[in-house]
Order: structure tokens, then C-alpha cells, then sequence
């Protein structure tokens, strides 16, 4: 069925079954191939995007339930890769393999929207992707890094 | 499934048209189709243009843009980065506009390695002014296995190699193309090529002082032959100014935008999809299948069965014949598959196998004579008349790489020519592959190379290819994307083999062993089982024996991060922790002690090891109640003499009374040979496998169950997420007098003995057999 889509600030209509997951219809169809599928469970989070600004595992989400909502992929985040998380993923080099990344750093765009200057507690409660290469280590430093950048330009994403 | 949005397929018709009109110019290519010449923004393959092509590995564009042509594979390793910098070392050119460039396999098939590339210079691995590996040049070069000599010689990207074999010629490759660059505007001057220099990619003439840059004079040396290329030399370590300092990996902008390419990305004008069901049960195939139930689904097209791939073509291992259903989704091909009734011919024996009997039959099998790698003196008289045997039996589960990236191939199988998208770690073996599989001749494959998402030990080879080019085969015209649910991905790797090991020590009065007894089995077929214990023992014992012993299972074994040193290094460093504990002395003294009785090449380097790793971490201060370090080496080569890498890490664990295991800090000493091409990769390397090994020693094993893998996605193979990430990773390099053996395995893999002996240390518990996670961690 047809159904109207909001990603990134476009609107799109789309002709697909309504329980399609909307990761499949943003890679699919809209061709937007930074969200990554991985397992297909909603376990390892390397498909997040933002539904209205909160981070969802969108291997797991229908569509349908993003009608009518602002969807926002990694492609969405910044027009020239210069968001705060952005730029500090690439002063600590982050990315090893890279596949987990969009989704880590939609589930820390999300977090920092909250906590703009999150305790380490709140950093292991809220970062539950995973990252087969293990850059864990620098991903804690980038989001303290990005946090710093958020609080010298106001405090809020 | 219509699309009506406001994504053009126009912009991509556009970006194609650009492409191939750059392309026509090209006297070797055929006229390609849309999709052959599909190139979106953010790929990274070969685009195969010849303009100002001063050797296969260095293009200079007007604007001193340097293209610098990638015969690996990056996949989260950094080789895209390192690479490139060991070609602009030489080239001397602008780092900033240096832009990889993945290497045509096309063009490897066709064409010979330039003649100086093919002998390695110096006196091996011990030689600083050298290219390393003194026995490179001797190495096979027509097989695959060996480095051929055909234009790019290795393309493989395995064995953490990319540095050690290819550092010589690709610095080869730099100087050339800048004395190339050097004699051409020599020429354009009239002046002696000695007067002539260059930096950062502008050249200068000594005597006059007049400049131009490599961009302008790119041509001119394009058709400039080196006049001598055998006299090239390369810098040695001392005078490198690009190499060995921290440079930002090139690949990173790209993945915090979304906009690099890896294989599940590809869409092709006209392409379907297909999704694949394997037999569960290694060595089976299909039965049956009933296509008329899903016929009428959605966007489903047509199911295709295919063979179990030929072992041939994958290094003998035998996987499962499956079905394939084509769509005009994935998620419809997916979804339809799921609901086709299909029947699995399994082989009898296999569906009998289950992880109980595998492990029992190798514990068996360390009775057996097995084959005795090492027999020094006489162990079998000392172990009679000891007064003191410690003995222990270990081991260690099946395990999978499990990438994120599910495995996926994109082929469109045109009437003389196969063009395949993929991210692969042997891009020359795929296209023998699809040459085999279609009857297309090699020199009629091209290969359109993409990022791996994560590869640990050869990940992105595998039956995924020739899956996708039989599929495409059979529907030649329409660009096949096969990609494998998580599920077929687990199903459809090679496993790091289930391993046992047995070790026996006869001590003197004193705690010393006199006599070590080594037996170690896996799958007959496991790679790497001799590792760590071969050639000679790493600690010393006067009568030393070293046997492994196998069997012979159906679960396809390869090779997985480390190879056999993972297993290897987890048996020999807990039995040195237990050895060290009956000895009642301290687990680091004793192994300094022990490693300084042997007569090993690079023993200083490995007590130097230890001895700063003890420092850094505090060792012998105290800890709070529950908290724990311990010890352990790390070496690959450490017994030949040649290239090898050596550390030692230090970790500092504690556990809850209620069983919690926290990394609390790890202390790293890292040898660095005589050079690190970019450190900063290899600081990331070595974080990425602290928690890598992390995770094999706490959570993760597959089962087998009635021939299967129980465990297939990762809701029960478990990754340990950020909150288990340890707060400190303390990395301290020391140079060495060897070239290095690779940096992206076999660092962090002390973690599993480290964590043993610390719960030992808080619980009193000796553990034996990973992961910890299936024991009673708890204490009072």
C-alpha cells in the first residue's frame, strides 16, 4: 500500500507492505544504504535511526510505524558531516570496519540529545550497540569529546 | 514494491554516463553495459582509467591529486591508510591528496608484476636497510597460496601480512614512480636529473630554483621509463618522515557519513535480489523444494537450487548445497524463502555429531601417538621417576568470526564477461571462481572491490561468491545481489576449530620443570595447530616434547583471527600461571626466569616484554579485595628468528561476589621492531583485541546439535557491549631488531589465561575450558 515517509526531511511516498521493516525500505527503496542490517533481531543496533529524534532499531520496525513521523538516517545527520559526533568520531579515528558506526553514532546522537553531558553510568546504559571491531574504547573518548563541543556551542543538540 | 519518490534514477544514469565517458579511452576495455559501468558516489574500486598512470600503483591528476591503487582489502584494519602511506613515503608527495584506490583483479589477470618487484633486497628480517622476508622471492608464484607474480602480486589480505609482504615493493612502487616524476622534469629542464628533487609532491631544480609539481610534469613521466628500476633502493627506518607517524585513517570521513560502499550497499540498474537457504547440516543438500507455495508472493521471481560449492575453489571445505529465491526485494525474497517448504538430504553421519562426541574424540585422541613435532631429550624416563607432575587438560569451543556484515555478492554474468561487487579477501581466488563456475575466461572478470564490514581471519572469503556467481550464472543478463540472512551468514563460515590440550610437567625440588609434555588436537584440517608450541618451548624445560593429535569432524574449519595461537597461547600461559602457583613463585619471575633458560632468538625481547608490562601495571602492589592481575606473553615467531611480534599484557580484573567479571585496566608492551608504518592503527588494533579476546574467553562458543551450529545470531553469541569496555589501555611500543610479523591478530589473546588466573586468584577456582561464562565465577 502507499503510504507517505518523512526521512531526513524529504518526503517520499512508498508502495510496500506495511509491516516491511523500515530498514529495508530506507535501504531499498530510498536507497539511503548508510543504516546497515546485521542480525534482523534488533540486537545489535547497527540499523538505528531516529523516529521523532529517539533512536530505534529499525530491523525491527514496521514501516507503517513511522507515518506521519521524522525519520532521520546517518545521510540526515549533517549535510557535510560536521555534526559534533560526527567530527569527534573522526578526531579519535573511531571507525575500524566502520559497519556498526551509523547506527553508534545515531544511538549517541540520541543519547547526547538527552544528556547533553552524560556520566559513564548513562554510557553503558544507553550505548547497547555492538561493535564487532571493539572500538568501544574510542567511541567512550568521542563521546566525551563531542559532549565537550556540545557544551562549549550552548549546551543542546 | 513501486518506488514513486523523489530518488532519480536519472542520477544514477548520470553518474554512470560520467563514468563511462572517462572510460572509453581505455584500450582494454569492452564496451560496458549500465550496470558494468555503475560507479556511485563513495565506491572505492578500480575505475580502471589509465590518465597519467605512472605505474600500476601511482595516478597523478593535473591537481597533484595521487591515486594510489590498494591490492588489499580494507576492512577495518587500516591497510587502506597504511598502504597507501608506505607507496607516498617514497613518492614524496602531498599526504593530504593522496586518495586510495582499490587495484584492479581485472588487470592483475592480464598483466605481469614489474620485474623489480619480484626479488626481495637485503638480508632479511633482521636487516633494517631490507625489504624483510628473506625467502619472499622463493615463494610460490604461481599458486595461490603463494605471492604470484602477476601485476599485483598478493592480493590476499590475510595472515596480518599486508605490511610484511608488500612493504618492499610498495615503497618499490613509490620510488619509481618518483624517479619517474624526478627524470621528467629533468627533461623538461635540460637539466641533470642529480639536481632535481622533490617534496610534498612539488619538485625543485637546485640550481636555478625553479619548481613544478608532480601534477604538471604526470604525463610527460608516464611515458618516461626508469632507466634502472633493479638500482631502486627504499628508505630504511631512519629515514622515514610519513611512516611511523600517527596518520588518521583515509577510509574514517566515509564511515561517520554513511557514504562508504560495502558490498550489501551495490544496486545496479535492473538488479533482483536473492535470498538463500543452505543445509544446516555441513555436507548436505537439497532434497526438495515446493516453489508453487511462495510462486505468488510478492516480488518473487523464480528459486534457483544450487550445489554444494565445489571444495575446489574454497580451500577444500565442504559446505551445504541450498535454494536460492530471487525477488525484486530482499526483504520479499527473504520473507518468501522463510515460508518455502524445503527437504535437506543429510548425510547420516553428520546429523550423529554433537559437541559432546567431537570434544570426546579428541580428548581421546591425545592417548593416541598422534605426531610428535618436538621430542628433546627424554621425557618419558624423567615423568617416571618425578617426584612432582602437574598436569591439566583444556580447551576451547568452535568459533566464528561472525563480521557484522552479512556475507553478500552482487554478479551480473554478461555472454563473455562477469562483473562481480563485493567486499573480498582474495579478490585473485573469486576470480578463478567465477572463470571455473561460468566457463568466462579470467581475463574477462572484473572484480568491483568494496569495504568488508569486518573480515577477522579471512571473513569475506567463503561460499558467498560462488553462491552469487552460480545464481547469476543461471540468470545471465540480470545482476544478482545474494546476501545471507544472520543466520545463513553463521551457517555459512569456516569456524576457528574446538581444541583440546593436555599438559604434563615434571618439577624439581625447586619448582623448575624438568620435563613439559605438550598434546594438543583440533579438526584434523584446523590451520595453525602447532602454534606457540613448535620448534622449540617458549619456557624451558631440558627434556621437551610437543605432539598434536586430531580428528576428523564435518563442521568446515578455517581460519579465524590468530589462527592456532589463541587456543595455543590460552593452554601454554595457564599452564605456566599453574606451574608458577605449585612452584609457590610469582607467575611473571617465573616465566622471566624460565623464557631467560632458553637459547630462543628473541628471548631478551621477550623478557624486555614482560618486564615493562609488569612496570606499567604496578605489579606485586596491592589490590582491593577481589581485584587481581595477571601475566601472560605473547608471541608469534618468536622461535625462528625471523620476522616475529612479541608482547606481553598485564590485566587487572575483579569479580563480585556474586560472579561480575570487570576488566579493570590492561598494560600493554608491544614490540615495534625496527618501524610501525602508521601507530595509530596499531594502537586501535590493539584495543579492538583486548575485547575481542575479551569476548572469547567470557561468552562465546558454538555448539554443534544433530550435525547443526545451535548458535547463529547474537541473541546466543554473545558480544560484550561498551560497559564491559576496561576504563584503561596502557600501550607502551619498544623497538626491537626484527621487521614484524602483523598487528591485526594474536595481540590480547593473554586475556583468556589472564582472566583464569584471576579468578583463580579471587575465587580459588581453576577453570579449564572457555568460556568462563558456563562457570561458577562466584566467592565468599
Amino acid at each position: 500500500m502507499a503510504m507517505d515517509l518523512t526521512v531526513n526531511g524529504v518526503r517520499h511516498s512508498v508502495d510496500v507492505a506495511p509491516e516491511t521493516p523500515l530498514l529495508w525500505v530506507i535501504r531499498d527503496q530510498l536507497r539511503l544504504t548508510g543504516t546497515k542490517f546485521t542480525c534482523g533481531i534488533a540486537q545489535c543496533g547497527a540499523c538505528t535511526l531516529h523516529i521523532d529524534d529517539r533512536p530505534v532499531r529499525s530491523c525491527s520496525v514496521p514501516v507503517s510505524a513511522a507515518v506521519g513521523k521524522a525519520v532521520t538516517t546517518i545521510e540526515g545527520l549533517s549535510p557535510d558531516g560536521t555534526h559534533p559526533v560526527q567530527l569527534a568520531w573522526m578526531e579519535l579515528d573511531v571507525p575500524q570496519c566502520g559497519y556498526c558506526q551509523s547506527g553508534m553514532i545515531m544511538s549517541v546522537v540520541g543519547l547526547l540529545k538527552r544528556r547533553p553531558n552524560p556520566t559513564d553510568a548513562e554510557i553503558d546504559a544507553e550505548i547497547t550497540n555492538a561493535c564487532r571491531c571493539s572500538t568501544y574504547h574510542r567511541i567512550r573518548k568521542a563521546i566525551r569529546v563531542a559532549a565537550a563541543s556540545i557544551s562549549a556551542r550552548g549546551g543542546a543538540l | 514494491m513501486t518506488i514513486t519518490d523523489n530518488f532519480s534514477r536519472r542520477g544514477l544514469l548520470a553518474t554512470a554516463a560520467a563514468v563511462t565517458g572517462a572510460l572509453v579511452i581505455g584500450f582494454w576495455l569492452p564496451r560496458r553495459t549500465e550496470a558494468q559501468s555503475f560507479n556511485p558516489e563513495g565506491a572505492a574500486w578500480s575505475n580502471e582509467t589509465g590518465d597519467d598512470e605512472v605505474n600500476a600503483w601511482v595516478v597523478v591528476a593535473p591537481d597533484d591529486t595521487v591515486t594510489v591503487r590498494i591490492a588489499q582489502t580494507e576492512l577495518g584494519q587500516g591497510v587502506w591508510t597504511s598502504n597507501a602511506m608506505m607507496v607516498a613515503e617514497e613518492l614524496q608527495c602531498d599526504w593530504s591528496k593522496v586518495r586510495p584506490q582499490y587495484a584492479s583483479a581485472n588487470r592483475d589477470a592480464k598483466e605481469m608484476a614489474p620485474a623489480w618487484t619480484l626479488n626481495v633486497m637485503g638480508n632479511g628480517a633482521t636487516d633494517p636497510n631490507g625489504g624483510g622476508e628473506p625467502q619472499f622471492g622463493t615463494r610460490d608464484r604461481t599458486g595461490l597460496a603463494g605471492i604470484p607474480d602477476s601485476l599485483y602480486r598478493r592480493m590476499r589480505t590475510n595472515a596480518a601480512a599486508s605490511v610484511k609482504d608488500g612493504r618492499y615493493y610498495l615503497q618499490l612502487a613509490g620510488a619509481e614512480a618518483r624517479d619517474r616524476l624526478l627524470l621528467a622534469a629533468a627533461k623538461l629542464w635540460a637539466v641533470p636529473v642529480e639536481e632535481v628533487s622533490s617534496v610534498n609532491s612539488v619538485i625543485t631544480h637546485r640550481g636555478s630554483g625553479r619548481t613544478t609539481t608532480y601534477g604538471k610534469v604526470a604525463s610527460l613521466a608516464a611515458e618516461t621509463p626508469h632507466p634502472n628500476p633493479q638500482r631502486i633502493r627504499i628508505k630504511p627506518p631512519s629515514e622515514w618522515t610519513l611512516m611511523g607517524t600517527e596518520q588518521k585513517n583515509l577510509d574514517v570521513p566515509s564511515k561517520v557519513t554513511g557514504t562508504a560502499v560495502y558490498g550489501i550497499d551495490v544496486h545496479l540498474p535492473g538488479m533482483k535480489w536473492a535470498a538463500v537457504k543452505s543445509c544446516p547440516v555441513y555436507g548436505g543438500k537439497v532434497k526438495s523444494y515446493d516453489f508453487e507455495r511462495i510462486r505468488n508472493e510478492p516480488g518473487v521471481i523464480s528459486a534457483i537450487q544450487f550445489p554444494i560449492p565445489d571444495p575446489v575453489l574454497i580451500r577444500g571445505r565442504i559446505f551445504g548445497g541450498g535454494v536460492a529465491v530471487i525477488a525484486d526485494s530482499w526483504y520479499q525474497a527473504k520473507t518468501a524463502i522463510d515460508k518455502m517448504p524445503i527437504e535437506w538430504d543429510v548425510p547420516a553421519a553428520n546429523a550423529t555429531r554433537n559437541t559432546a562426541n567431537i570434544r570426546a574424540a579428541l580428548i581421546a585422541s591425545l592417548d593416541e601417538p598422534g605426531t610428535v613435532r618436538v621430542n628433546v631429550g627424554d621425557c618419558d624416563s624423567v615423568f617416571r621417576s618425578a617426584a612432582r607432575i602437574v598436569e591439566a587438560t583444556y580447551s576451547v569451543p568452535y568459533l566464528p568470526r561472525a563480521r557484522m556484515e552479512p556475507g553478500n555478492a552482487t554478479v551480473l554474468v554478461a555472454d563473455n564477461r562477469v562483473d562481480i561487487w563485493i567486499g573480498d579477501q582474495s579478490p585473485q581466488e573469486t576470480r578463478r571462481s567465477a572463470a571455473q563456475i561460468t566457463g568466462i575466461p579470467e581475463e574477462n572478470v572484473y572484480l568491483h572491490m568494496c569495504h568488508l564490514g569486518g573480515g577477522y581471519g579471512r571473513n569475506g572469503n567463503g561460499p558467498q561468491a560462488e553462491q552469487a556467481i552460480y545464481v547469476a550464472n543461471q540468470n545471465r543478463g540480470t545482476p544478482i545481489h545474494l546476501l545471507w540472512t544472520r543466520e545463513e551468514d553463521f551457517i555459512n563460515t569456516t569456524f576457528r576449530s574446538i581444541g583440546v590440550a593436555k599438559l604434563r610437567a615434571a618439577l624439581d625440588k625447586d619448582g623448575w620443570p624438568i620435563a613439559m609434555d605438550v598434546r594438543t588436537a583440533t579438526d584434523a584440517e584446523a590451520p595453525g595447530a602447532t602454534a606457540g608450541f613448535d620448534i622449540a618451548a617458549r619456557y624451558f624445560a631440558p627434556n621437551y616434547r610437543f605432539s598434536t593429535h586430531s580428528g576428523r569432524f564435518h563442521i568446515p574449519v578455517g581460519t579465524r583471527r590468530g589462527v592456532g595461537a589463541p587456543a595455543q597461547h590460552f593452554y601454554r600461559e595457564s599452564f605456566m600461571d599453574e606451574l608458577a602457583r605449585a612452584a609457590g613463585k610469582d607467575p611473571y619471575l617465573y616465566r622471566r626466569e624460565l623464557i631467560a633458560r632458553t637459547n630462543l632468538p628473541y628471548r631478551a625481547d621477550m623478557i624486555k616484554a614482560l618486564d615493562i608490562a609488569a612496570e606499567m601495571s604496578g605489579w606485586g602492589t596491592k589490590l582491593p579485595e577481589g581485584t587481581a592481575r595477571a601475566i601472560a606473553l605473547e608471541e608469534r615467531g618468536a622461535e625462528a628468528g625471523g620476522h616475529a611480534t612479541i608482547s606481553a599484557q598485564v590485566h587487572t580484573v575483579s569479580i563480585s561476589r556474586d560472579g561480575k567479571v570487570r576488566l579493570e585496566r590492561v598494560d600493554v608492551a608491544h614490540d615495534e621492531g625496527f618501524g610501525l608504518v602508521n601507530p595509530l592503527s596499531v594502537r586501535k588494533q590493539i584495543e579492538g583485541q583486548v575485547t575481542w579476546f575479551y569476548n572469547d574467553a567470557m561468552y562465546q562458543e558454538c555448539n554443534v546439535t544433530e550435525g547443526r551450529i545451535a548458535e547463529n545470531n547474537f541473541d546466543t553469541f554473545l558480544l560484550s557491549r561498551i560497559n564491559e569496555d576496561p576504563p584503561q589501555i596502557n600501550v607502551t611500543f619498544f623497538k626491537t631488531g626484527h621487521w614484524l610479523d602483523g598487528m591485526g591478530h594474536d595481540r590480547g589473546l593473554s586475556i583468556q589465561s589472564n582472566i583464569a588466573d584471576a579468578i583463580f586468584q579471587i575465587t580459588g577456582k581453576r577453570y579449564r575450558d572457555l568460556p568462563f561464562r558456563n562457570h561458577d565465577l562466584t566467592w565468599t
